[in-house]
């Protein structure tokens, strides 16, 4: 028997698809997935309550980590991007980037190992938010007429080219904008989640065959580093998903093309 | 719908979003927004807006103390600067006093000089004209005791005073 044939890999619906801890048949089914979601909104209002608390003038500990964070997401991506009108925006996209943040980071976490980003039902509600934010801002800001008509006709292009380009606009804008964002975090977290799967699963295997044990350093050396890069992927994608908001909301402040 | 929502929840795609973490995620979502939004924002923003002014306000006043300390050592190196220049006017003229009063003072020295020189020469001549006086009754003497003897008689010494008056008149006048 191969040291492959060992590998006792489970069914992907198995590592994605959680059994239910209650309300099981129902449409609020409560599994894995759901309580790291919940977790991920508890942990991040513990962070902000307690550094709120705290309120000293040299930051430690907790209060460090969030004014860190929300001095991060102020210079690197409010002001940066949308300027300083985008301040008011600051709470909602530092709540998006910690929520997102700490889901993806379940990926690591022991007992749980798995990012609720990893699944559709959290990433594409996710994003449906960000998208309907954007156009009630534009909106709001603009008018609808204008929002419109700024979103889908690219200024300074020739008539004959809007036939090509404003049905790709419409399309890019308001169809491919939300799928992009929830599929991009949602894919590259499973993927992850699924590496991570598969080199703990070689691993398991090669100590379950004592023979190779020669082996197991390899695929346990790439389980540690992976672990280690997909703290780094859970901080990138929550940063990206942030930031790609702001512009959106940016764009539909001040009017896009 | 709600037969929908149950069709997604028991999903056997693994790709497909479920019902229950639809909701449950749109709930947590919604739920932490509204609690940073009222409850946890506020005084994590409000802090970093105090911090910000009190730094603001800090380095303001550390400003405001360069540009005193500046203003004052620009002061104090003016009042330097006149002072040495008092100093030195004060020395130049210190210095012209001291020559105007050693002028003065070599002035009324010499003037002392030649008054001593003057009231000296008039003593001497006083003294002078006091022996000259005394030498004079001592040769009239000697000249009538010399004519006694050659005479070999007393002379009224009184009745020849004229007469030897008016010889050394002469003769102090011929020696001249």
């Amino acid at each position: 028997m191969s040291i492959f044939g060992a590998v006792n890999f489970p069914p992907i619906g198995e590592v994605l698809n959680w059994k239910p801890f209650f309300l099981g048949g129902s449409a609020l089914a409560f599994n894995k997935v759901t309580l790291t979601a919940v977790l991920a909104t508890a942990i991040t209002f513990v962070l902000f309550y307690t550094a709120g608390k705290k309120k000293a003038l040299v930051p430690t500990g907790v209060q460090n980590v969030v004014e860190a964070g929300v001095d991060f997401i102020t210079n690197s991506i409010v002001l940066d991007i949308m300027g300083p009108d985008g301040l008011v925006w600051l709470p909602y996209l530092c709540g998006l980037f910690f929520f997102v943040l700490i889901n993806n980071l379940f990926e690591v976490v022991p007992v749980f190992q798995m990012p609720s980003t990893a699944r559709m039902g959290v990433t594409l509600p996710l994003a449906i938010t960000v998208w309907v934010t954007f156009i009630v801002v534009g909106i709001k800001k603009q008018g609808f007429a204008s929002y419109f008509k700024h979103s889908v006709v690219p200024s300074g292009v020739p008539g004959a080219l809007l036939i090509l380009l404003v049905p790709l606009e419409i399309l890019s804008t308001f169809f491919v904008r939300p799928f992009a964002l929830a599929i991009r975090l949602f894919g590259n977290m499973l993927a992850g989640h699924l590496l991570l799967i598969t080199f703990a699963a070689l691993s398991e295997a090669m100590f379950a065959k004592s023979i190779s044990l020669v082996l197991l350093p390899l695929p346990f050396a790439m389980l540690t580093v992976l672990t280690g890069y997909e703290i780094f992927v859970s901080a990138l994608q929550a940063f990206i998903f942030t930031i790609l908001t702001a512009v959106y909301i940016g764009e539909s402040m001040a009017g896009s093309h | 719908m709600v037969s929908i929502l149950l069709a997604a929840s028991q999903s056997s795609n693994p790709i497909l979003p479920a019902s229950g973490e639809i909701i449950w995620s749109v709930l947590s979502f919604f739920v932490l927004m509204a609690i940073l939004a009222k409850v946890a924002f506020p005084p994590i923003s409000k802090m970093l807006k105090d911090r910000s002014e009190k730094i603001r306000g800090d380095i303001e006043a550390a400003e405001r103390a360069r540009n005193e300390a500046e203003l004052d050592r620009a002061k104090a190196e003016a009042q330097l600067a006149e002072a040495r220049h008092e100093s030195t006017r004060l020395m130049d003229e210190a210095r012209k006093t001291a020559e105007v009063i050693k002028a003065d003072l070599v002035k009324r020295a010499e003037v002392e000089v030649v008054e001593m020189r003057q009231r000296a020469e008039e003593a001497l001549d006083a003294e002078r004209q006091r022996l000259v006086y005394e030498l004079r009754g001592d040769i009239a003497d000697l000249a009538l005791d010399l004519a006694e003897k050659i005479l070999q008689e007393q002379l009224d010494r009184s009745s020849f005073d004229p007469l030897i008056a008016s010889f050394l008149a002469e003769s102090e006048a011929s020696s001249k």
